[in-house]
């Protein structure tokens, strides 16, 4: 008996003991949203489509892949050499490892040319600039500062005002992002501004349209996109550019991307000190009214119920923060409505 | 024998745990121009502006501000001006070093973002005239590029809203 008890307490010191270790390793779990937010994103991401082995396009401008790519084929080839991979192992391997190697990262100096060329998009067929600058004043100062709490504070930001009556909202990479003046006429306060362009402002902090770019066919055999890769190359940035429109502005980006730019872009409201619920609740508006049938933020996105849905069930965390502010007087002062109690 | 278990037991967790419960946690500015502040409140005195991929040592925390140390001065940073994830690299160029002279890493790629690249691209311009875009919507773009707020204007709206570090 005295032994059970005795084995009893060894083991509930050893769970303690292991307890205390991953303590130890790992103490600031708790605190670290980035942390949180990276996990949301792991399970929402969609994985990278398989890009054609065949290499279209060969540039000068390609870092030194070969070396690259020779060190695993050696590496791989060492294994085939000790018997560890057959053959037909060793070429799944080295032909994976030349998929993954097809392109590099788009850096910012990439992503903000395509994104300003697509900006221009934007604006010829939306209805061109909306010219009122105090309000523009009003819009990027709220963008602003959901842009400044994102997990990419640090490159710059452009709002713009379209002159469209349809309820639109846009973001191109590289820092653009619009709102229709139509989709402002809907906003009831300021909560909801900060959800719907701190939305805008996730796509672009979470890199979305530039991972499609990434697997777009018209960069297969490009290993490496830069502004020359560009210039001397003008029939694929034609296919490029008609790819990714097609994605903002028909076809929609990938059903998860925009559930996770809501969740991330509740959450950067949220840091700002908004009352969190400010997108679900527009989105919920939108969904019901007429002039919803006629918007790109609609059309291209997943339903509205199903937004709702998501944002509603994946929102405990933000309880405590319901009696954050909304700001509705300022949202009527800015978009001069008659001041509502 | 079980007593003695116990106590040597406890003697190897408090070794385990003891170093790193008495180091801070490292954590990193996200952008240029970080306030560090002499209180946790917004609207107390400005110590200094933190450069992005600045470590710095986290000593306490309070409500949405952390007490920092970096580059021998103490002070507050807004939370969600920081991040636990350390900039990749280390490659940062010269105009990004601490004016706190704090540890330095940031990674090339970024290190080219905010405000090097102004202005619409050569290219883009041209791929957009060659597809038939009108000036108006060029020239739109390059109005939107250069439309800024000030950041004491953001700290003022900040501030009416009762928003960010302003926030109760």
């Amino acid at each position: 008996m005295r032994n059970n008890n005795l084995k009893i307490s060894q083991f509930s010191f050893f769970c303690l003991g292991v307890f205390g270790l991953l303590v130890w390793a790992n103490p600031s779990y708790s605190f670290n949203l980035d942390g949180f937010l990276k996990e949301v994103e792991k399970s929402s991401r969609p994985q990278p489509q398989p890009k054609k082995e065949e290499l279209d396009i060969k540039t000068q401008e390609s870092p030194p892949q070969t070396q690259q790519s020779s060190g695993n084929d050696g590496i791989i080839g060492l294994g085939q050499s000790l018997g560890i991979f057959d053959k037909k192992t060793s070429n799944i391997l080295k032909q994976s490892v030349n998929t993954l190697q097809a392109l590099q990262p788009i850096a910012y100096k990439e992503e903000k040319a395509i994104g300003g060329r697509l900006a221009v998009e934007v604006f010829s067929r939306y209805g061109g600039a909306y010219d009122d600058p105090e309000l523009l004043r009003y819009v990027t100062l709220v963008g602003q500062a959901v842009a400044d709490v994102s997990s990419r504070p640090d490159i710059d930001y452009h709002f713009a005002i379209l002159n469209t009556e349809h309820p639109n909202a846009f973001a191109t990479p590289g820092g653009y992002v619009f709102v229709s003046i139509g989709l402002l006429r809907m906003i009831e306060n300021e909560a909801q501004l900060a959800g719907v362009l701190a939305h805008e402002v996730a796509h672009i902090s979470q890199k979305h349209a530039l991972q499609t770019l990434e697997r777009s066919r018209s960069l297969q055999g490009v290993s490496s996109l830069t502004l020359a890769v560009m210039d001397k190359n003008p029939g694929m940035l034609d296919k490029l550019i008609d790819e990714v429109s097609n994605v903002l502005f028909t076809k929609g980006l990938d059903k998860n991307l925009e559930f996770e730019a809501d969740k991330y872009g509740r959450e950067f409201a949220y840091r700002m000190g908004y009352y969190p619920g400010g997108l679900q609740n527009f989105i919920s508006k939108l969904g019901k009214s007429t002039e919803g049938g006629k918007s790109i933020f609609m059309s291209t996105h997943p339903s509205a119920g199903e937004r709702y849905s998501l944002l509603k069930n994946s929102g405990s965390r933000y309880q405590k923060a319901s009696l954050y502010p909304v700001l509705k007087k300022r949202l009527q002062s800015a978009l001069k409505r008659p001041i509502e109690p | 024998m079980h007593q003695s278990f116990l106590v040597r037991f406890s003697i190897v967790l408090a070794i385990l745990l003891l170093p790193h419960l008495a180091s801070a946690e490292t954590w990193y500015v996200k952008k240029s121009a970080t306030k560090l502040q002499a209180e946790a409140s917004a609207r107390s005195d400005v110590l200094g502006k933190l450069q992005k991929g600045t470590s710095v040592k986290v000593k306490k925390k309070s409500g949405k501000f952390f007490q920092v140390s970096a580059g021998g001065k103490t002070g507050w940073v807004f939370r969600f001006k920081l991040t636990k994830k350390a900039p990749a690299g280390g490659q940062g160029d010269g105009d990004v070093l601490s004016a706190l002279g704090g540890d330095q890493k940031m990674s090339a790629r970024e290190s080219a973002s905010g405000s090097s690249i102004r202005g619409l691209s050569p290219i883009s311009e041209q791929h957009a005239r060659k597809k038939g875009a009108t000036d108006e919507s060029i020239q739109a773009v390059k109005n939107m590029e250069k439309f800024k707020v000030r950041p004491e204007e953001l700290d003022q709206f900040l501030e009416e809203g009762k928003l960010g570090e302003y926030s109760q």
